[in-house]
């Protein structure tokens, strides 16, 4: 009599821990491809920008151009999202929290940099929120916004994708130096991030990863300084024409992408690409 | 960050140190009245069938003090957060539990559900998104109830008590039997359950050389 009680009592175990194991798998899978998508956007938003830049665009069309076609992409993560609502409803969510989260992040890294390219300032949690619920949502409450969010955003998910933010701008930061008009943007890039990594100091011993990021945003920053550097010292040697000093910041930019080796491939790249179009010139 | 935006995120983090200071105070409480359980639970090694009784009902009180724990930390976890913070204090249910198991089967040799464990602790069914027993915790308990029964199979014959390794062996199979059923992902669950073969050849030593020497009449499998 006890043995079958302990049967139909593990039988139960058994499917609530399959059913816990599954979803788990489901959401891990999920939260890859997000991830996967997030990442696509990112490399399309440096592209857009990098050929606006041959076009001779100004930067803030050029970034809302941009920002524009990276939008129906964004748009595409949302709609997974939204498909993952009943799989994170009620206390759920923070069960599968550390699943979701990895996606999560990258989603609002890309979602960042969009939104900084078009408006030139950092998203701020509410904007970030409201890209999560359903378009009824946002005009039902714009002020009440938690009850229509697919699943509870979490400020360290906010924090920790702006955070990588910071590591796309140096990119976006130092592949456009050599550009016209790329120096300006370069320093108002330098600026930005510093206030991102002061805003984000204070709250470190909240969150374990953020402060682990901040080291990578020194290192970002530190190398958009040093570009900045170069260029003052290099044109205060000479007294070059703007056009002149774009060859010789190519040049040493080209330094820093051998000695960096995280990067050294996307520069590379653009490297050859920038020559090419000086040829044209 | 415009100084709004920043002030509105400290704050948000702010909150959730407070909240976890909050649910550390009570799970400080339980845990000391948990270490009173086990102090008093240890002394069944040691503790003769006729006086186990009186010994189980001087612990009794003490485990269901740790309702007041659940029911605070009920009161103070927002909403569908009862996965965010349970890490907090896990392992002092799992301590809990692990004794109202250890109670019951001296008492009744019968095992306690896992409806029964919960009730044992005053977790109520409409509090489940803020403060439930989950089956992980409850099967954590268990583990550590057949590792502690393996060493009460020894120290029981020690006491002249036979009968109690065979009844322990019976019981920790049938255990085990429905551990086996579970599909255990590579985790603390899983390398604890590994483990339980130990027990259990420990236990069936026991049973093996009271039998041998008639000390204690060995049921036929059933």
């Amino acid at each position: 009599m006890p043995t079958t009680n302990i049967v139909t009592i593990f039988d139960n175990f058994r499917a609530e821990i399959d059913d816990h194991n599954d979803r788990r798998e489901r959401l891990i899978k999920a939260s890859r491809d997000i991830t996967n998508l997030a990442k696509k956007t990112i490399f399309l938003l440096h592209r857009l920008v990098q050929e606006a830049d041959g076009r001779e665009l100004d930067d803030l069309t050029a970034g809302k151009k941009a920002s524009q076609q990276a939008y129906p992409k964004l748009r595409e993560i949302q709609d997974l999202y939204a498909k993952l609502q009943p799989e994170l409803q009620g206390d759920r969510f923070w069960r599968y929290q550390r699943q979701v989260s990895p996606g999560l992040q990258e989603y609002i890294e890309a979602l960042s940099f969009a939104h900084y390219l078009e408006h030139g300032s950092l998203i701020t949690f509410e904007e970030v929120q409201r890209t999560l619920m359903d378009s009824q949502g946002v005009e039902v409450c714009l002020r009440q916004v938690c009850s229509a969010l697919y699943f509870p955003l979490t400020v360290s998910d906010y924090l920790l994708g702006l955070s990588d933010l910071t590591g796309e701008l140096m990119r976006f930061a130092i592949s456009g130096i050599a550009r016209r008009g790329g120096r300006n943007k370069a320093s108002g890039v330098c600026a930005f991030v510093r206030g991102c990594k002061a805003d984000f100091e204070r709250m470190t011993p909240y969150i374990r990863e953020l402060s682990k990021k901040q080291a990578v945003t020194a290192q970002s920053l530190e190398k958009i300084e040093d570009a900045a550097y170069a260029i003052v010292v290099r044109s205060s040697e000479y007294d070059l024409s703007p056009e002149m000093l774009d060859d010789i910041v190519a040049n040493s930019i080209s330094s820093y992408s051998d000695n960096s080796p995280e990067t050294r491939q996307t520069f590379g790249r653009r490297r050859q690409a920038d020559h090419s179009d000086d040829d044209d010139d | 960050m415009d100084s709004n935006e920043l002030e509105k995120i400290n704050n948000l983090l702010d909150r959730d140190v407070e909240l976890r200071e909050k649910i550390k105070e009570q799970v400080n409480e339980m845990d000391k009245k948990t270490r009173t359980i086990i102090g008093i639970l240890n002394r069944i090694h040691s503790t003769p069938l006729d006086a186990m009784p009186a010994l189980l009902d001087s612990v009794r009180p003490v485990l269901l003090g740790c309702r007041d724990t659940t029911s605070a930390l009920a009161a103070i976890i927002p909403r569908n957060q009862f996965w965010r913070w349970k890490d907090l204090w896990s392992n002092s249910i799992r301590t809990a539990i692990f004794a109202a198991l250890l109670i019951e089967y001296l008492s009744t040799r019968g095992l306690l559900t896992i409806a029964e464990a919960a009730e044992t602790l005053g977790i109520r069914e409409e509090w489940s998104d803020r403060m439930t027993l989950p089956v992980e915790d409850y099967l954590h308990s268990l583990i550590s109830l057949v590792n502690e029964l393996s060493r009460l199979a020894v120290n029981a014959v020690t006491l002249g008590n036979f009968e109690e390794p065979i009844r322990i062996s019976i019981f920790v199979k049938d255990l085990f039997a429905g551990f086996s059923m579970l599909n255990l992902k590579n985790d603390t669950l899983r390398r604890r359950f590994d483990s339980l073969k130990y027990d259990l050849k420990k236990i069936e030593e026991v049973v093996y050389d009271v039998s041998l020497r008639k000390l204690a009449e060995v049921p036929k499998e059933s």
